[in-house]
C-alpha cells in the first residue's frame, strides 16, 4: 500500500513537473504593410493564417527544451524563431499559431515542424524534413520542400490572377497539388505525386520509383514532361488547339484513349512508343512522357 | 686469431663448425641461478611497495577518467541518431544504411561515361562520406524514409545500367540514368544540408 501510494506520488510530481515546464506566450506586433514574415520552429507545428490587420500576433506553448522565442520586426520584415540550445533541439518542441497581414510574403522553416497555411496571398516559401506542409496558394510563386514530409498545396487563385511558378520537391514524401495553374513542377524520389491542375502552361513530374498523375486542362503552347524510372504514369487531360504527343517506354505497357496503337521501338530489342497529333491548330500542346518500366496512361480528362 | 692461426679464408667451409671459449662458463650461472631469487624474496629493499601503489593509484585514475568520459559524451553531448525506435525497419548499423541504400563510392561505369566531372565526382564522394553521420541527425521515421529512397535509387541505377549494358546506345535509357544520377545528388545534398544541427534543408 506504502509503495503503491509513493508511486502515485512519483507519477503526480513528474506530471506536474511537465506542466510547470510548458509555457504559453502570446505577443503582437505592429508591422508595416506588405512585408514578409520569417518563422522558424525546430519541431512542434506551426499554423499560419492571414488576417486583415496590420499585426502580427504570435500564440502558443512552448515546450521545456525551448529557451525563448524570438519575434521582431523591422523594416517590413518580422521575424518569428524558435530558440533552443543546440544540445537540447531533440525534445525541443514548439505549437505556434501566427496570424499575420492577409498581403504578407511568407518563410517558412523547420526540421520535424508540421507547417500549415491558410488564407495568406503572398509568395510562399516552405522547407522542413521530416514535417507535412499543407497551403493554401493564391496564384504567387511558391517553393516548397521536404525530405520525409508530406505536401498538400491547394490553389486558391482568383479570376485572372498570375501564372505562378510553383516548385515542389521531397525526398520520400508524396505530392498532392490541387486547382492550381501556371507552370508548375513537382519532384520526388519515392513518393508518389499527384497534380489536379487549372489551365496550366508548363508542368514537370518526375519520380524514380513513385507513380505520377496528372489531371487539367492545358492552353496553348503548354507541356507537360513527365518522367520515372519504375513508377507509372497516368496522365488525363483537355486541351486548346492541337496536342502532340510523344510516349516511350523500355518495358512498361502503354495504355492510351488517341486512337493509335503503341509500336515497338525496335525490331528485335524492347521498348515501345507512342507518338502522335490530335485536333488542329498552330499553337499546339506538348506531352512528353518516359519510364523504363513504369506503366503509361494517356487519356483525355472524363 | 692471430699467428699460426692466421690463414686464408676461401670459402665458408672452412670456418669451423664450433668454437669452444676460453673458460667454462656455466658454473658461474649456475651460481647466479641459485642465489637469484632467494635474495629477491629475502630482504625487500627499502620502498618496494611504493611502485605497486603508485600502480594501483594510476590504474584507477584510469578507470574514472574512462568512466567520466562516458558519463559526458552519454550526458552531456548530443546522442547522434540516439536509439532506434522499434520497427523503424532498420538493421545495418546505428543508422540503417546498408549495402542495398548506400551510394557507392564510385559512380558506375555508364555513368562515368555520360556526366564524368572532377568538380562532381569530389562532390559525390564527400556527400557520400558523410551521409551516415548526417542521417543519424535526423528524426528515426525521417531516416527510414531516405533510406527506402536511397534504396529506390540503387535499384534505378543497378536495373537502368544493367540494361545499358546490353543496348547502351539507348537513348531513353541514357536520359534516365542522367536523371537518377542527379536525383542521388538531390537526395544526398538534402540530407547533407538537413541533417547540420539547427538548420533545415
Amino acid at each position: 500500500m506504502f509503495i503503491r501510494t509513493q508511486a502515485w506520488l512519483l507519477i503526480g510530481a513528474c506530471a506536474a513537473t511537465g506542466l510547470a515546464h510548458a509555457e504559453k506566450i502570446e505577443q503582437r506586433l505592429t508591422v508595416q504593410p506588405h512585408g514578409s514574415v520569417e518563422i522558424s520552429n525546430v519541431a512542434g507545428r506551426i499554423e499560419v493564417s492571414g488576417w486583415d490587420k496590420q499585426e502580427v500576433e504570435v500564440r502558443g506553448d512552448i515546450g521545456p527544451g525551448v529557451d525563448k522565442v524570438d519575434v521582431t520586426t523591422d523594416h517590413g520584415r518580422t521575424s518569428i524563431k524558435v530558440r533552443v540550445p543546440n544540445y537540447t533541439f531533440r525534445s525541443a518542441s514548439a505549437d505556434l499559431l501566427i496570424r499575420v497581414p492577409r498581403d504578407s510574403e511568407l518563410d517558412v522553416s523547420g526540421v520535424s515542424a508540421d507547417v500549415r497555411v491558410t488564407d495568406v496571398e503572398g509568395e510562399l516559401m516552405a522547407k522542413t524534413v521530416s514535417g507535412s506542409i499543407n497551403a493554401d496558394t493564391f496564384g504567387r510563386d511558391s517553393e516548397i520542400k521536404t525530405v520525409s514530409g508530406d505536401i498538400v498545396l491547394r490553389g486558391r487563385s482568383k479570376e485572372g490572377a498570375n501564372s505562378p511558378e510553383i516548385h515542389i520537391s521531397t525526398i520520400s514524401g508524396s505530392i498532392r497539388v490541387d486547382r492550381v495553374g501556371g507552370d508548375v513542377e513537382a519532384t520526388t524520389v519515392s513518393g508518389d505525386i499527384n497534380l489536379k491542375l487549372e489551365p496550366s502552361r508548363s508542368i514537370r513530374m518526375r519520380s524514380t520509383s513513385g507513380a505520377l498523375g496528372f489531371e487539367g486542362k492545358l492552353v496553348k503552347g503548354a507541356s507537360v514532361d513527365a518522367e520515372s524510372v519504375s513508377g507509372g504514369l497516368t496522365v488525363r487531360t483537355t486541351h486548346d488547339g492541337s496536342l502532340d504527343y510523344q510516349v516511350t517506354t523500355f518495358s512498361g505497357d502503354i495504355k492510351n484513349c488517341m486512337g493509335l496503337e503503341a509500336e515497338r521501338v525496335s525490331k528485335y530489342g524492347p521498348g515501345r512508343r507512342l507518338n502522335g497529333t490530335r485536333g488542329n491548330g498552330s499553337e499546339e500542346a506538348r506531352i512528353r512522357l518516359k519510364t523504363m518500366s513504369g506503366d503509361v496512361e494517356l487519356c483525355d480528362k472524363s | 686469431m692471430s699467428g699460426n692461426d692466421q690463414r686464408k679464408i676461401g670459402s665458408l667451409r672452412d670456418l669451423p663448425h664450433e668454437i669452444a671459449p676460453p673458460r667454462d662458463l656455466w658454473k658461474g650461472i649456475e651460481a647466479q641461478i641459485a642465489t637469484g631469487p632467494k635474495s629477491a624474496a629475502g630482504t625487500p629493499a627499502p620502498g618496494a611497495s611504493r611502485p605497486v601503489r603508485l600502480r594501483v593509484l594510476a590504474a584507477a585514475a584510469v578507470i574514472v577518467a574512462l568512466a567520466v568520459g562516458v558519463w559526458i559524451g552519454r550526458v552531456m553531448l548530443p546522442v547522434p541518431g540516439g536509439a532506434l525506435p522499434n520497427g523503424s525497419g532498420m538493421t545495418g548499423g546505428a543508422t540503417g544504411v546498408t549495402a542495398s541504400n548506400r551510394p557507392s563510392d564510385e559512380p558506375g561505369a555508364f555513368h562515368a561515361a555520360y556526366v564524368m566531372g572532377p568538380k562532381y565526382i569530389n562532390q559525390r564522394a564527400q556527400l557520400v562520406k558523410d551521409l551516415e553521420s548526417r542521417l543519424a541527425r535526423l528524426p528515426p521515421q525521417s531516416r527510414a524514409k531516405v533510406l527506402t529512397s536511397l534504396k529506390a535509387i540503387n535499384d534505378s541505377k543497378r536495373d537502368l545500367e544493367r540494361e545499358l549494358g546490353k543496348d547502351p546506345s539507348n537513348a531513353l535509357l541514357q536520359e534516365l540514368l542522367v536523371n537518377t544520377y542527379q536525383d542521388e545528388m538531390r537526395v544526398l545534398t538534402a540530407v547533407h544540408e538537413a541533417g547540420r544541427p539547427g538548420e533545415g534543408i
